[in-house]
C-alpha cells in the first residue's frame, strides 16, 4: 500500500471498511474496477468470495494434531505464529467466536472450517490480511456484546456451569483493556476480597450491561433494577469505601 | 224616516242606578279604622264582628280594596310605633316582659283584624299580589318594633346577658326567653338567626374560649373533661328549653371547638393526667368521656389512637428487649397476654369497641412481637408449659380460652415457620415423656393451627400423634406374643417414630446395658417381622427408664431417669467407683451429653444418687464417681431425668435459625417456579411481591434471598432473563 498515493490509500481504506476485507483484496477489486470505490464494492458483493475447499483442507491439515482429528494447543500456537499474533492476544477470542469454538485451546475440524468460511479466507496470507479488520470488530457494539457473551462459554472449564474466578478476572481484563472501564479494577478487587467463588453466566452477562448502562458515579444505579445480587453487593462495597465520590464533587 | 230599523229587543235586568256615595268609602273606612283602634286599645268587646266584616266586604266589593289595605297599613304602623315607644320606655328587667306582653297582644289583635278583613285577604290581596294580613302584621311588627334601632340592640344585649347569667349559675326566666325566641322565629328564620343566633354563637365562642383557657390552666385532664362534658350538656339543655332546635348542633359545635379541639393536644399530653396516665391507671370512665368528646371534633379520635399506638409500641418494645424479662419465656409471654387483655378491656369499656382502635392495637402488637426474633420460640415454650402443667385441673372452656389467646399471639408472628419448628420439638418431648396434661387440649390446638394455616402446617404434627397411637397398638401386640417370656426381666415400652414426622435428631452412640439388650432385640425382631423393609434405630437420647435402687441402709427408691443415665447407673451394679474416662469408654455416650447426664446424677441436691470426687460443680475428665450409699429422699419415687423443654442457648438458637433459613430456600424457589409457570413472563418487582404474598402465612421472605434464588434458578435453566428488558424473566418450560 505504501506505493500508492494518498487518494488511493484512502479509497483502499474505505473499501476495507465497507467490505470487511483485507488490504490485498481491496487493492485487487479496486484495480478491477478502475479505482471506482462504489463500483468495486458492488462488484465485490455481487461476486461472493468463494473459498477453495481444497485449500481449506490443506490449511486444516497444517494445524491438525497428529493423534486426534482436531486442532489442539500446538496447532493453535503454530497458527498464531503464522498470523504473527500473540496467542494471548484478544484477537484469538474473536477468531474463536467466528468459529463458534466450544472451548479454549482447541478447535474441532468443523469449527475451523466453518470459521474460515465465514471469514472468507483459505490461505494464511488472506488470513493475515484480514487481521486488522477482525480486530476492528471489537469496536462494533453489537459484535462486542456477542463476543463478550461468547467468551463465557469459551473460557470456562468444559462441563462446568460457572467460570472460575481467576479465569473470569483474566478475561475481563483482556476484554475491557481498550474500553476505559473505571470500575473494572474495583470490581476485580471486590470479587477477590468478598466473593471468592465462581462466576455464573447471569452475573457475567449482566456485568456488561452494568458497565454500559450505569455511570461511574453510580447516579443512575437503580436498586430495584433486578441486577444480580453480586452487583448489588458491589455497589454497596463501592459506597462503603467511598469510591463513587463523583457525587461529592463540589457544588 | 225608515221603518225598517228593527232593533232586537234585549231583556236586561233592571239596573239600579247605584249612586255611590263618594263619601261612602271614606265613611266605611273610618268605621273600620275606629275598630282597629278599639282593638288595639283592648276595647274589642264592644264591636260587632258581623258589621265590621260587612263593611270590609263592601269596600272591597266596591273596588275600594286599595284604600282599605293602605289604610290598614298606616293604622297598624302608627299603633306599632306607639307600642315601640312604650316598650322602649320599659326599664331594665321589665323590657323583655313588656315586649313579650305587647307581642302577645299584637298577635291577638292581628287575629281579630284578619278575621274582619278576611274577604280582602281572600280576594283583593291575591289578585294584587299584596302581602296577606297576618304576614303583613308580622312584617310590620318586625320592621317597626323589633328593628326599631333602640329596641333591636337592647333586645339582643338583654338576651345575651341572660344567657351569660345563666351560664354563671344564676336562674333566669326561661319561659320568657322561650317566648321571645319563639317570637323571633315566627318573624322569620333569618330574623332569629341575624338578630339573635349569630351573636349568640359569637359570644358563646368568646365565653368558652376564655373559660377553657382558665380550666386548662387549673384542672387536670380528667377534671377538665368533666367540666367540658357538663357545659356541653348544659347547652343542649338550654336549647331544648328556650332556643330553636336547629341551634343545638351549632352551639355544641362551638363548645366542642373551643373546649376540646383547641386544647386537644395539650389535654392528651398532659403530664400526670393525660391519656397515657389514664391508660396506665385504667381510668375507664375518664377514657370513655375523652372518647365521646373527642369523637365530635375532627381528628380527635385520630389523636387518641396515635398516642395510644405509639405508647403501646414503646411499651411492647421495652418488654421485648428487656433482658430480665426474657430470662423466663413463660412469664414473658404471660406478660404479653396481660398487656393485650388490658388494652382489650380499655377498648371495650371505654372506646366502644371501635374497630379502628382494635386494628391499631393489633398492628402495634404485630410490630413489636416481631422485633424479637425469639418470640416464636417463647410462645411455643409458653404453650409447652401450659400443656405440661399449667392447664391441669382447668375446665374445658377455660382451656379453650387459653388456647385461643395463644392462637391470637400466633397470628401476630411473621415467622410462623420458626414457631412450627419449635412447636414440633416441644411437642415431641411432651408426647414421648407422656407429660401432656390433656390429650384433648393438644389436639384442640392442632385443629386451631390447621384452621389458621392449612393442612400443610399440621400434617407432620398429626403424624406424631398417630405414631404414639400406633406404638400403643404395637406394644399390645408385643406383650401379647412375648408377655410370658419376660417374667422377672425388665419391662420394655417402645414408641416407634416415623422419621419424617418427628424433629430430626442426630443418631448418637450409646451402649445399652446388657440387662436390657435381650428384650430390645426381641422387640426389634418382633417389629421387623411384621414390618419388612423398614429400618429401626434406637434414639437413646430421648428415652427414659425406671430403676429400682437399693441404698446403703436398705432404703429403696424408684428412680425415673433418662436412657443415658440408666446406662451410667447400671454400671455401678458391678463397681462401686468408676472414673469419668471409664464411664465414657463403656457407654460411648457423646461427651457433652455425658457430662450433662453425670451432672444431674451427682451435683443436684436431693437427686445425688452418685457422689463425685472432687465435689466441684462441673464435670471434669479427671473426676471419679461413686455410688452414693447415703442417699436419702422423702419420696419413694425420685425423678432425675431432664426432659423438659428449655429455652435454647445462644449457639443452639443460631443453629435452629440456620436450619430455618435453609428450609426456606426451597419454599421460596417452589413459590417462584409456581408463579412463573402460571405467568410465563414477569418482572422482578412483581415476582418479589407475589412470592411475599404467597409465603406470608409462613414467614416474611427477604427480597435479597428471593433474588439469589432467582439467580440460582436462572443458572439451573428454569428461568431466563428477557433479551430486551433485563428486568423481565421468562419461564423456560
Amino acid at each position: 500500500m505504501d506505493q500508492l498515493d494518498n487518494d488511493k490509500k484512502e479509497l483502499v481504506e474505505r473499501f476495507m471498511y465497507i467490505a470487511g476485507e483485507g488490504e490485498k483484496v481491496a487493492i485487487e477489486y479496486l484495480n478491477l474496477c478502475d479505482w471506482d470505490v462504489e463500483a468495486s464494492i458492488d462488484y465485490f458483493y455481487d461476486t461472493p468470495v468463494l473459498v477453495d475447499d481444497a485449500l481449506l483442507e490443506e490449511l486444516y491439515n497444517r494445524y491438525k494434531d497428529p493423534n486426534i482429528d482436531m486442532i489442539s494447543v500446538d496447532g493453535i500456537t503454530l497458527l498464531c505464529n503464522d498470523l504473527e499474533v500473540d496467542p494471548q492476544d484478544i484477537i484469538m477470542l474473536v477468531i474463536s467466536w467466528h468459529m463458534n469454538a466450544s472451548t479454549m485451546c482447541e478447535y474441532s475440524k468443523m469449527e475451523f472450517l466453518q470459521g474460515l468460511q465465514e471469514l472468507s479466507v483459505d490461505t494464511v496470507e488472506k488470513f493475515r490480511d484480514k487481521i486488522s479488520y477482525i480486530r476492528s470488530e471489537l469496536n462494533d457494539e453489537n459484535k462486542f456484546h456477542d463476543i463478550y457473551n461468547f467468551a463465557f462459554s469459551w473460557a470456562k472449564e468444559k462441563g462446568q456451569k460457572s467460570m472460575a474466578l481467576n479465569t473470569a478476572i483474566g478475561m475481563w481484563r483482556l476484554l475491557f483493556a481498550e474500553k476505559k472501564c473505571h470500575l473494572l479494577d474495583h470490581w476485580c478487587q471486590f470479587l477477590q476480597t468478598r466473593h471468592n467463588k465462581a462466576i455464573s453466566r447471569d452475573t457475567w452477562s449482566q456485568l456488561l450491561e452494568f458497565f454500559n448502562k450505569v455511570d461511574t458515579g453510580l447516579e443512575n444505579y437503580d436498586a430495584e433494577g433486578a441486577w444480580p445480587y453480586l452487583i448489588d453487593e458491589f455497589v454497596e462495597y463501592l459506597n462503603e469505601n467511598g469510591i463513587n465520590h463523583s457525587k461529592m464533587v463540589a457544588h | 224616516m225608515s221603518a225598517q230599523k228593527k232593533k232586537a229587543f234585549q231583556i236586561e235586568a233592571f239596573k239600579h242606578r247605584v249612586v255611590v256615595d263618594p263619601k261612602y268609602a271614606e265613611k266605611t273606612w273610618k268605621i273600620l279604622e275606629h275598630a282597629i283602634h278599639e282593638i288595639y286599645n283592648h276595647n274589642a268587646s264592644g264591636l260587632s264582628f258581623e258589621e265590621l266584616y260587612r263593611n270590609a266586604y263592601n269596600m272591597v266589593l266596591h273596588k275600594f280594596g286599595e284604600k282599605l289595605y293602605s289604610g290598614l297599613v298606616t293604622t297598624m304602623t302608627s299603633h306599632l310605633k306607639e307600642i315601640s315607644n312604650s316598650i322602649e320606655a320599659a326599664q331594665g328587667g321589665l323590657f323583655l316582659d313588656e315586649l313579650n306582653r305587647k307581642w302577645a297582644e299584637h298577635n291577638k289583635a292581628l287575629q281579630m283584624i284578619r278575621d274582619i278583613l278576611m274577604y280582602m285577604d281572600r280576594t283583593f290581596i291575591p289578585n294584587t299580589h299584596k302581602t296577606p294580613v297576618h304576614e303583613l302584621g308580622l312584617n310590620l311588627w318586625r320592621d317597626v318594633v323589633i328593628h326599631f334601632h333602640a329596641i333591636q340592640s337592647r333586645l339582643q344585649a338583654i338576651l345575651l346577658e341572660n344567657v351569660r347569667r345563666e351560664r354563671s349559675g344564676e336562674v333566669i326566666d326561661r319561659g320568657l326567653m322561650r317566648s321571645i325566641t319563639k317570637m323571633l322565629m315566627d318573624l322569620g328564620p333569618s330574623v332569629y338567626q341575624d338578630d339573635f343566633e349569630k351573636h349568640f354563637l359569637e359570644v358563646s365562642a368568646d365565653f368558652y374560649r376564655l373559660e377553657s383557657q382558665e380550666f386548662i390552666e387549673s384542672c387536670d385532664c380528667g377534671e377538665y373533661l368533666k367540666k367540658a362534658e357538663r357545659r356541653l350538656n348544659e347547652e343542649i339543655e338550654r336549647v331544648s328549653h328556650y332556643l330553636d332546635t336547629r341551634s343545638e348542633v351549632k352551639i355544641t359545635n362551638v363548645v366542642e371547638t373551643e373546649m376540646i379541639e383547641s386544647h386537644m393536644h395539650r389535654l392528651v399530653q398532659m403530664e400526670n393526667s393525660g391519656l397515657i396516665n389514664m391508660i396506665v391507671d385504667e381510668k375507664f370512665e375518664d377514657l370513655g368521656r375523652m372518647y365521646c368528646l373527642f369523637r365530635q371534633v375532627s381528628n380527635g379520635l385520630v389523636l387518641i389512637r396515635d398516642v395510644m399506638t405509639s405508647f403501646i409500641r414503646d411499651t411492647g418494645k421495652q418488654l421485648i428487649t428487656d433482658p430480665e424479662r426474657l430470662k423466663d419465656p413463660v412469664d414473658f409471654v404471660q406478660h404479653l397476654l396481660d398487656l393485650k387483655d388490658k388494652y382489650d378491656k380499655i377498648i371495650t369499656s371505654a372506646f366502644r369497641n371501635d374497630k379502628t382502635f382494635q386494628n391499631a392495637l393489633n398492628s402495634s402488637f404485630e410490630y413489636f412481637i416481631n422485633l424479637n426474633s425469639r418470640s416464636p420460640e417463647f410462645i411455643s415454650l409458653f404453650v409447652d408449659d401450659k400443656l405440661r402443667k399449667g392447664l391441669r385441673g382447668v375446665t374445658e372452656e377455660d382451656v379453650e380460652l387459653v388456647l385461643d389467646k395463644v392462637m391470637m399471639l400466633f397470628r401476630y408472628l411473621q415467622e410462623k415457620d420458626v414457631f412450627e419448628k419449635y412447636y414440633k420439638q416441644h411437642l415431641a418431648k411432651r408426647l414421648l415423656s407422656g407429660k401432656s396434661v390433656s390429650d384433648d387440649a393438644e389436639r384442640s390446638l392442632i385443629v386451631k393451627l390447621k384452621t389458621e394455616c392449612g393442612y400443610q402446617f399440621t400434617s407432620k404434627l398429626e403424624g406424631m400423634f398417630t405414631d404414639m397411637k400406633t406404638s400403643q397398638d404395637t406394644m399390645q401386640g408385643f406383650h401379647a406374643s412375648h408377655g410370658s417370656d419376660i417374667g422377672d426381666g425388665p419391662m420394655l415400652s417402645v414408641q416407634v417414630l416415623t422419621t419424617g414426622s418427628w424433629p430430626t435428631q442426630p443418631i448418637t452412640t450409646c451402649n445399652l446395658p446388657a440387662e436390657i439388650l435381650g428384650i430390645c432385640e426381641k422387640f426389634r425382631n418382633y417389629y421387623l417381622g411384621t414390618h419388612t423393609g423398614r429400618r429401626l434405630s434406637w434414639q437413646t437420647n430421648m428415652g427414659t427408664a425406671d430403676l429400682k435402687a437399693t441404698f446403703g441402709k436398705g432404703q429403696k427408691h424408684e428412680l425415673n431417669v433418662s436412657t443415658y443415665q440408666m446406662c451410667v447407673l447400671m454400671l455401678f451394679n458391678d463397681a462401686d467407683r468408676l472414673s469419668y474416662k471409664e464411664i465414657e469408654q463403656v457407654t460411648e455416650i457423646p461427651t457433652s451429653d455425658l457430662k450433662r447426664c453425670l451432672q444431674s446424677l451427682a451435683c443436684v441436691k436431693g437427686k445425688n444418687v452418685l457422689r463425685k470426687e472432687p465435689m466441684s460443680k462441673d464435670i471434669a475428665d479427671t473426676d471419679t464417681f461413686l455410688f452414693n450409699d447415703k442417699y436419702t429422699s422423702k419420696f419413694f419415687k425420685v425423678k432425675i431425668g431432664t426432659v423438659a423443654a428449655q429455652r435454647e442457648s445462644e449457639p443452639e438458637n443460631q443453629e435452629t435459625r440456620q436450619r430455618v433459613e435453609e428450609d426456606r430456600k426451597p419454599q421460596i424457589e417452589a413459590a417462584i417456579v409456581r408463579i412463573m409457570k402460571a405467568r410465563r413472563v414477569l418482572d422482578h418487582n412483581n415476582i418479589v411481591a407475589e412470592v411475599t404474598k404467597q409465603l406470608q402465612s409462613r414467614f416474611l421472605p427477604n427480597p435479597v434471598v428471593i433474588k439469589k434464588r432467582i439467580e440460582s434458578l436462572i443458572e439451573r435453566e428454569f428461568l431466563e432473563r428477557d433479551k430486551g428488558d433485563r428486568k423481565l424473566y421468562r419461564y423456560l418450560a
